[in-house]
């Protein structure tokens, strides 16, 4: 591995002043489950690593008003055993039970997840599904942006908004409600080490009469970034959720597959076929979740 | 490049080492620390080989940079056995035969061992769900599995008879 200098420090300001200093010649380390790997083949040199892990005030699933916070130092471990997350964000606690194996989510970090950007990142799936925000925090200040957005930006890389003085500190999303059901699906080879084949997340939002409000639908390693599934999602806004209209959306589905993949033939034949399963998994879970609900 | 001080508990032992920082934990275990049970398989965190028990959980050590060590508590295959006595789970893994050639056995106590340090009467699911970041290439995961089955029984035994804890 190339040489480089290792901070650790253990306050947000030191962190922040550190990347201030070094800007791009420094990279952040979280878990390392992503950035360790890379450095070890060579495929990452930076000249300074500063290792965020010490900063424990960057690691909480809270509560504010209507919205979960999340720091970005909180691991997959600790989002799929929240009693929180697991009572009320589905598609969040799913995805993350299903990352890597226990010992990649007693390491690896949602902001980590988010910051990498891959195209098969369970926790950019579920962050999507939920129409998630990102807060990144420099010497200069704090902004704030939607995660779709931080995606789209050019940073210091191509992967994501992040310039090279900043640091995320959290997502943050509207917590689903009494009358949301939200679900993640991962179709892989193996249940455990296996990276994503797809990684489907949806929400869904009804009023009391059970007609849909809103409706959310991403699916990770369909695109770059996780496929939206728009047509789908409006066939599903002002209608009353069942397990016919959502059958309906299966044709969609496989031709926004078909459109978003059709340069990949030795993958699209395959996934615009088991989209539908997979989007049927998800069906029978979220009309298991409503019918759970009271409606009033 | 700098050297860095890292302090540690390891395996029950504080200890504090000064290294260079381009190197992973896997590489400070068993180059600087000499803890050669700590195997390193496919190098990119998928086989488990180089699990160890950190501050409580399985991780894989060659997915952390050394100063990740800092400050930690870290417990190794050698750090189980006590007295000269083989810790339970060893000794199931010997009566099970569930070792064949031997390489991801030390990954697969140790994420067995932090398993029962977090849930002593853990069901099948759990226990499998626990195994499940370690491969065994010889794919003898029924007598690893029976072996960590066996422990369970056995601590369940000893402690109805008033026995130690399992740490
Ligand atoms: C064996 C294995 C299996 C895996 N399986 C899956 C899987 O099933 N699904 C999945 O989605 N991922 C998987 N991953 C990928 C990885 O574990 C995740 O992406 C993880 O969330 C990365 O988080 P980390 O904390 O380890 O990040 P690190 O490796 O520490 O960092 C990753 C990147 O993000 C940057 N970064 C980290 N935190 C911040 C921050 N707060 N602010 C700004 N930048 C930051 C770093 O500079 C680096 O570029 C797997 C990895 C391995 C090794």
């Amino acid at each position: 591995m190339k040489a480089f200098e290792f901070f650790a420090p253990k306050t947000l300001a030191e962190a922040k002043g550190l990347l201030n200093q070094y800007g791009e010649s420094a990279a952040i380390l979280a878990g390392g489950t992503d950035i360790v790997i890379e450095m070890n083949e060579g495929h990452r040199k930076p000249d300074v690593v500063i290792d965020i892990k010490k900063l424990k005030d960057l690691a909480y699933v809270r509560i504010e008003g209507s919205k979960i916070h999340i720091g970005a130092l909180t691991t997959f471990e600790m989002i799929s055993s929240d009693p929180v997350i697991r009572e009320r964000v589905r598609v969040l606690a799913e995805a993350a039970s299903k990352v890597g194996s226990p010992q990649i989510r007693s390491l690896g970090t949602i902001g980590g997840n988010l910051a990498t950007a891959s195209v098969a990142g369970d926790g950019v799936s579920a962050m999507m599904t939920l129409n998630a925000s990102v807060v990144l925090d420099s010497v200069r200040g704090q902004r704030q942006m939607p995660l779709a957005e931080f995606l789209d930006g050019q940073g210091v890389s191509s992967r994501n908004a992040l310039l090279a003085d900043e640091i995320m500190t959290e997502v943050f999303f509207e917590m689903p409600d009494n009358h949301t059901a939200t679900a993640f699906y991962k179709l892989a080879k193996r249940k455990s080490l296996a990276i994503s084949v797809i990684g489907a997340g949806m929400l869904v939002q009804v009023d009391g009469a059970g007609i849909c409000i809103k409706a959310s639908m991403r699916g990770g390693c369909l695109a770059r970034y996780p496929l939206h599934f728009k047509a789908a999602e409006e066939h599903l806004i002002g209608n009353k959720i069942s397990i016919d209209l959502l059958e309906e959306t299966l044709p969609m589905l496989h031709d926004a597959v078909y459109e978003s993949a059709k340069s990949r033939p030795w993958s699209v034949f395959y996934k615009k076929e088991s989209v539908q399963g997979v989007y049927r998994k998800l069906f029978a879970a979220i009309l298991e979740q409503l019918n759970g609900k009271s409606y009033e | 490049m700098n050297k860095i001080s890292i302090s540690l508990n390891l395996n029950g032992t504080d200890r504090t080492i000064l290294v260079y920082p381009n190197r992973r934990v896997v590489d400070l275990l068993r180059e600087d620390f000499k803890l050669t049970s700590v195997k390193e398989g496919c190098s990119e965190g998928e086989c488990g080989a180089c699990t160890v028990i950190f501050n409580g959980d399985a991780v894989t050590t060659c997915c952390m940079l050394a100063g990740q060590a800092d400050q930690s508590t870290i417990i190794t295959l050698e750090g189980l056995a006590k007295d000269g006595e083989l810790d339970l789970l060893q000794q199931c893994f010997l009566d099970e035969g569930a070792v064949q050639c031997g390489y991801c056995t030390p990954g697969m106590i140790l994420a067995a061992k932090a398993l029962l340090l977090k849930n002593q009467s853990p069901t099948e699911a759990q226990i499998k769900l626990a195994m499940s970041g370690n491969l065994c290439r010889c794919t003898g995961y029924q007598k690893i599995h029976a072996a960590v089955k066996s422990a369970v029984v056995i601590y369940k035994d000893k402690m109805a008879q008033g026995g130690e804890s399992i740490d």
